[in-house]
């Protein structure tokens, strides 16, 4: 369509000064012969592997960085007195992490929290007896996953917790549990109360979770309090507190979640 | 494969797709690599030898190495990224992006868009990062006014490669629930998919031979969210979006209809680094054509040597 209309205006110039429609029939020719179009397309994925060789100039670029990187993640930031798995129905670890969840949300938001969740599938690492440096946070929860909150009704809060069940048992806060038989939650306590449908809870969760993420549709769309807080900055908050106090990264199984036969 | 014996083989690809369409001689044949990643998410160094899925898998010494080989090879080469340069390691916890910028610098890529995480350590600390750059951040859809990357970015970008000029503009995904408010500030999000026609069109209209959009909208959604598929579906005149934000490993391009029956690829390459995608395009000049017709172009996998 532009090229009707350029057309259309270089015959306005050649009615207009009509002295050298040939120089201007070149100009269009020209013009034409210049542009091209993509006819076909060939792709390759290439996978970027350590065992391929690097560029020197980009090795020696990092240098400076990653020096100081590494002595970082070194940095000790507190001690453990067992080593912690990751496990289901329920684990020190996943205790540990759920609990760091409410709690730090609690402060980084300034309110009350009923019950804080971690997922199954985000405990990425675990951690192990002695010192705990930077860098084993950072294996632990690689992801930028953030602490975030909603006000979720009992009735939704319910079908969350069926969904956790439903998936053999995430990790829970303190003082909230829950029974899985046959796949199904059953007694669950939010606080220290048996859950109530007509509740409003105060629930911290990540935002993957928050957003519907592993099946959690019944969450999306319910609206977020969200302070930019990634988790892993939440976990090393939590640790260094403890460490302050001069108390260890520690816990036990406390029956939040636990399955029983029919 | 010697860069002989790649133009040979384009060459006769593109013939025999051509000797399918039209009885006519062969035009003329223009050949550009693409190579393109997003997501890297400050992977710096090749993921850690921990046991897991990625271990050992990217790093920008090695990409660089691989890019340069293609350059070896291909003398028109684009680079480019489709956002989400930071956060994920702790590189960025440390330098704020300094030294991923510093990276791409050094690998040359030709233009980036923004992600949502490049926010991550407010607006200005991405403005301020800039000053290692060497190459333009494209985005369209998002007015910086009044911020501090009010003079920092472009709409788009036109590249000369060859004979071939390629416009490369950029899209970005809403912010407001994504991006917490003190980290964007005064940004204002603009509909992508109108501001993305307006931008190809002006690229049309200065004659690009080939329009690339880099978007960080995301592939595609179950819901009705703007993606890359609706941007595809809804163009005119991009023939080329390269996504990011859903940290999709895409085993092939895939291909869309615009509204004027043409074909637009949307390809993306994972996250972190792990891959470098590369597409190579091959152009004809054909003066007996009307230009503005909508057009096919033919994918296939770029056989190794």
């Amino acid at each position: 369509m532009n090229d009707k209309i350029s057309t259309f205006l270089l015959v306005q110039n050649i009615k207009m000064h009509s002295k050298s429609l040939l120089n201007i029939l070149l100009i269009v020719t020209v013009g034409c012969s210049t542009v091209s179009k993509p006819i076909s397309l060939s792709y390759a994925t290439y996978k970027v592997a350590q065992q391929a060789k690097t560029d020197t100039a980009l090795v020696n670029m990092l240098l400076p960085y990653s020096g100081d990187v590494s002595r970082m993640m070194k940095k000790v930031i507190g001690f453990s007195t067992t080593t912690m798995y990751k496990k289901q129905p329920e684990s020190v670890l996943g205790n540990f992490m759920a609990d760091c969840i409410k709690e730090m949300a609690e402060v980084k938001f300034q309110t009350k929290v009923d019950v804080g969740f971690m997922n199954q599938g985000g405990i990425r690492a675990e951690i192990n007896k002695g010192n705990i440096a930077l860098g084993n946070v950072y294996e632990l929860m690689p992801f930028d996953n953030l602490v975030v909150l909603q006000r979720v009704k009992g009735d939704v809060l319910e079908k969350f917790i069926q969904r956790i069940a439903a998936d053999g048992g995430w990790p829970i806060s303190k003082n909230s549990s829950f029974v899985i038989q046959s796949k199904k939650a059953i007694e669950i306590y939010i606080n220290g109360k048996p859950l109530d449908m007509n509740t409003i809870y105060t629930v911290a969760n990540t935002d993957y979770i928050a957003n519907g993420g592993s099946n959690a549709d019944m969450l999306k769309g319910i609206p977020m309090q969200n302070s930019g807080y990634l988790l892993r900055d939440a976990l090393v908050d939590y640790i260094e507190n403890l460490t302050k106090q001069g108390k260890p990264v520690d816990g036990k199984i406390e029956n939040r979640v636990r399955i029983i036969n029919e | 494969m010697n860069r002989r014996k790649f133009i040979q083989q384009s060459a006769m690809a593109a013939g025999a797709v051509l000797s399918a369409s039209t009885a006519n001689a062969l035009p003329t044949q223009y050949a550009i690599s693409i190579l393109h990643t997003n997501d890297v998410h400050s992977r710096l160094d090749p993921f850690p030898m921990d046991g897991s899925r990625n271990q050992g898998l990217g790093g920008v010494a090695a990409r660089s190495y691989l890019i340069n080989q293609v350059r070896d090879e291909v003398e028109q080469v684009l680079l480019l990224d489709a956002g989400d340069i930071f956060q994920g390691t702790p590189y960025f916890n440390l330098y704020k992006g300094e030294p991923e910028i510093k990276a791409m610098s050094k690998m040359g890529y030709d233009a980036a868009t923004m992600g949502n995480h490049d926010f991550d350590a407010g607006i200005d600390n991405f403005a301020n990062q800039l000053q290692y750059a060497n190459f333009p951040i494209v985005i369209c859809n998002y007015d910086f006014s009044g911020t501090s990357m009010e003079t920092k970015y472009k709409p788009y970008t036109i590249i000369q490669k060859g004979k071939q000029k390629i416009g490369i503009l950029g899209v970005g995904i809403e912010l407001a629930g994504l991006v917490p408010e003190n980290l964007y500030g005064k940004t204002v999000y603009n509909d992508p998919i109108q501001a993305a026609n307006e931008t190809a069109n002006l690229l049309k209209q200065q004659k690009c031979d080939l329009i690339i959009c880099l978007s960080h909208l995301g592939d595609k959604y179950d819901d009705n969210k703007v993606s890359d598929e609706v941007l595809a579906k809804e163009c005119y005149d991009i023939d080329l979006i390269l996504g990011g934000h859903t940290h999709r490993f895409f085993d092939q391009p895939r291909k869309y209809k615009n509204k004027k029956g043409g074909d637009v690829l949307v390809n993306q390459v994972g996250w972190g680094g792990i891959n470098l995608g590369r597409l190579d395009y091959i152009f004809s000049t054909d003066n007996r054509k009307n230009l503005s017709k909508a057009h096919t172009v033919i994918v296939s996998k770029k056989t190794s040597e």
